[in-house]
């Protein structure tokens, strides 16, 4: 029998279809065909071909666009958002519109081609997380911004580069799932003065059929009624608003946690596209109470469907206890 | 510049790309691999798919026999199942019950080849005669909330079979986006007390910037904060709140634009997969003052990046008023066979 479940933040019913399902090894994309590392933009040694970076990680005595970096932020070359202007809010006839101001900028992870998010060292990753806290700080000095994203789009097909990079996006709206998580939240804080991904954790940890790794200071489980098979959510165990505000050892816990879940999903699926996004709370303190950073990592394996854009309602073909199971056997 | 829109019903916003904005010739075509030949969804393939649920077919043949134009069948894979109770139960936090629905399939032609680029008037008024026959019927089922009719077309856009089908699925809860839908067109109407959507169609008509197509009873348009390149919309243009409503004679309008602006995409951007919903009122919602149903039409020629799966934020390379004006040239390249 499928089965409903509700997604507790969103309030979004999601069909788990187990019948319809099929094995991790169905989805597996063993080869992806590697862009090839000439021109590539994002190498080291490349840095004149890029805008110049925002931020870098390098060796002391190397300069601003030279190689000597690990961890580098550059505009995007497209930004689909832009930092100067105006807002430009206007009404027309009972439509709304405004500038898009905002940025958009690209961390690369790695000076080197090939390497990704799972082959390199746990350190490397501290690097790259210590790079999206501090990025974001900065950014966050613009009042214009209302929010930020970080993005990461990995594998063929969603992404135009091969070279491991994410996104970091800051837009002067709240956008939509986010509002709707704040709304859910908001909605459960009223009613019970408590977090509910902090309840969400609790229960989840209480009964661990969901759980994919856990430690000390977070923990990695598939959501209840996860959309797609496979899909993860990372988050802290105790209740912290912002990203951006995590302490070192926060940040070394994240490192770890997202590097276990990152490969533990490619021992499963192999080189699968998939997506991760980090949801900290809006720039204001009014959310503090109630929202709860995470990470949400989604692998690319399904087609939607019409059905599923159009209703919001989702068709998973395999349950997220499954999911979890596999998840955690994955010996990496 | 990039600009902000934001859609007047869900309040979401979007971003419309104009620098270096892209043409309906921008995008990489998706192959459509047809595989040509007999399927169960052929004339002569019935014995190989579950027993009809009906038909429009020739007076002197059986159910289960060929000899049909239009036919609807239970999926054999059904995501929802329709024998059982719902069964509501709370796991501490958690809140799930039975995936207790109906899950139809509508075989739009007997020919495997068929599509809406070369269906007469005629089949797609029995295809759309289909929808609403079935609408009504599964309407009365009152553990359903919500009546969803839809169509996947080519392999990207969640196709599966290649024979073109249609599919409805009625679910025992009313799906988050219609909800949103309905939720602020419920806003918009206590604020103004008048339609969202005739709003909406009143504007787009005296504006005429991203109107496609009208007729009688319908109007085709690209909507103001468009999420896809070549998104577009099908209205009616009188206040009807449910898809169940649809009048005889409109049904034959809203066949005949349909097939236009099919049509016209199909020709435009070269056979692209695309996906078909019909939004319409949930069955027992007191909505009918507020809500008004129409039909969204999905192009899918971009990838949807992590960027609108987490955040719902989307970005559109084609300005909605770029996207009608190619989609109103494609009317000339048709060829005009009946009338």
């Amino acid at each position: 029998m499928p089965q409903l479940r509700k997604d507790p933040v969103l309030k979004q019913w999601v069909i788990i279809s187990p019948e319809r399902g099929r094995r991790p090894n169905d989805f597996r994309v063993e080869n992806v065909p590697v862009q090839d590392a000439v021109g590539c933009p994002f190498c080291e040694g490349n840095e004149k071909i890029t805008p110049p970076e925002t931020m870098a990680f390098r060796k002391s005595g190397t300069e601003a666009n030279q190689p000597g970096w690990w961890v580098r932020i550059i505009p995007d070359r497209n930004p689909i958002l832009v930092p100067t202007g105006d807002a430009g809010r206007e009404g027309i006839g009972m439509f709304d519109a405004m500038n898009a101001i905002g940025t958009h900028e690209v961390v690369i992870e790695a000076p080197l081609h090939h390497q990704t998010l799972q082959s390199v060292s746990l350190d490397q990753v501290k690097e790259v997380i210590w790079a999206y806290k501090q990025r974001l700080l900065d950014i966050k000095k613009n009042p214009r911004f209302k929010h930020f994203l970080i993005v990461k789009n990995s594998g063929s097909g969603v992404s135009n580069f091969t070279h491991a990079h994410s996104h970091i996006v800051a837009t002067p709206i709240i956008p939509k799932r986010i509002e709707e998580e704040i709304d859910g939240a908001r909605e459960y804080f009223h009613y019970h003065d408590r977090c509910i991904y902090c309840d969400i954790i609790r229960q989840e940890l209480e009964q661990p059929v969901r759980i994919v790794h856990q430690d000390a200071l977070f923990v990695v489980f598939c959501p209840f009624a996860s959309r797609f098979p496979f899909e993860m959510l990372i988050t802290p165990k105790v209740h912290q608003p912002f990203f951006e505000n995590s302490d070192i050892d926060h940040v070394h816990g994240f490192a770890n946690a997202l590097q276990i879940a990152l490969k533990k999903m490619q021992v499963l699926l192999a080189n699968l596209p998939y997506n991760f996004i980090l949801h900290t709370s809006p720039c204001s303190d009014s959310y503090r109470d109630f929202f709860h950073w995470h990470l949400e990592i989604i692998p690319k394996m399904t087609q939607v469907a019409g059905f599923e854009w159009g209703s919001g309602f989702y068709i998973n073909s395999s349950t997220p206890e499954d999911s979890a199971r596999l998840l955690r056997e994955a010996k990496i | 510049m990039p600009q902000l829109r934001k859609d007047p019903v869900t309040k979401r916003w979007v971003i419309i790309i104009h620098e270096g904005e892209k043409g309906p010739k921008d995008f990489p075509k998706i192959p459509q691999q047809k595989k040509s030949g007999k399927c169960p969804f052929c004339s002569g393939g019935e014995a190989n798919t579950p027993p009809e649920v009906m038909s429009y077919r020739q007076s002197n043949t059986l159910p289960n026999e060929p000899g049909w134009q239009v036919r609807v069948i239970p999926n054999k894979f059904p995501a929802l199942k329709i024998e059982g109770d719902l069964d509501r139960t709370g796991i501490g936090i958690y809140d799930m019950m039975n995936g207790i629905g109906a899950h139809e399939v509508i075989i739009e032609s007997p020919d495997h080849d068929g599509g809406f680029d070369i269906y007469s008037r005629d089949q797609v008024y029995k295809i759309i005669s289909a929808y609403c026959d079935r609408y009504r019927d599964l309407k009365r089922d009152r553990r359903f909330r919500y009546i969803l009719l839809f169509k996947n077309s080519g392999m990207a856009a969640g196709a599966s079979i290649d024979h073109p089908h249609s599919q409805l699925i009625a679910t025992p809860i009313i799906p988050k986006r219609v909800m949103e839908e309905v939720e602020g067109a419920r806003q918009y109407y206590y604020y103004k007390e008048r339609c969202v959507f005739c709003d909406i169609i009143r504007q787009e008509l005296s504006s005429g910037s991203r109107i496609i197509h009208e007729n009688e009873n319908f109007v085709a348009f690209s909507p103001f904060a468009a999420r896809f390149p070549f998104e577009t919309w099908i209205a009616p243009k009188d206040h009807k709140a449910s898809f169940g409503d649809i009048e005889d004679n409109e049904i034959e309008s809203f066949a005949d634009i349909l097939r236009e602006l099919l049509q016209r995409l199909i020709k435009a951007l070269d056979n692209p997969p695309f996906n078909y919903i019909i939004h319409t009122s949930p069955c027992d919602e007191h909505c009918a003052e507020y809500y008004h149903w129409h039909l969204e039409i999905m192009p899918r020629l971009t990838k949807i990046a992590g960027f609108e799966w987490g955040s719902g934020f989307y970005v559109n390379p084609v300005p909605p008023e770029s996207a009608s004006k190619y989609l109103l040239q494609a009317s000339t390249l048709l060829h005009k066979d009946d009338s």
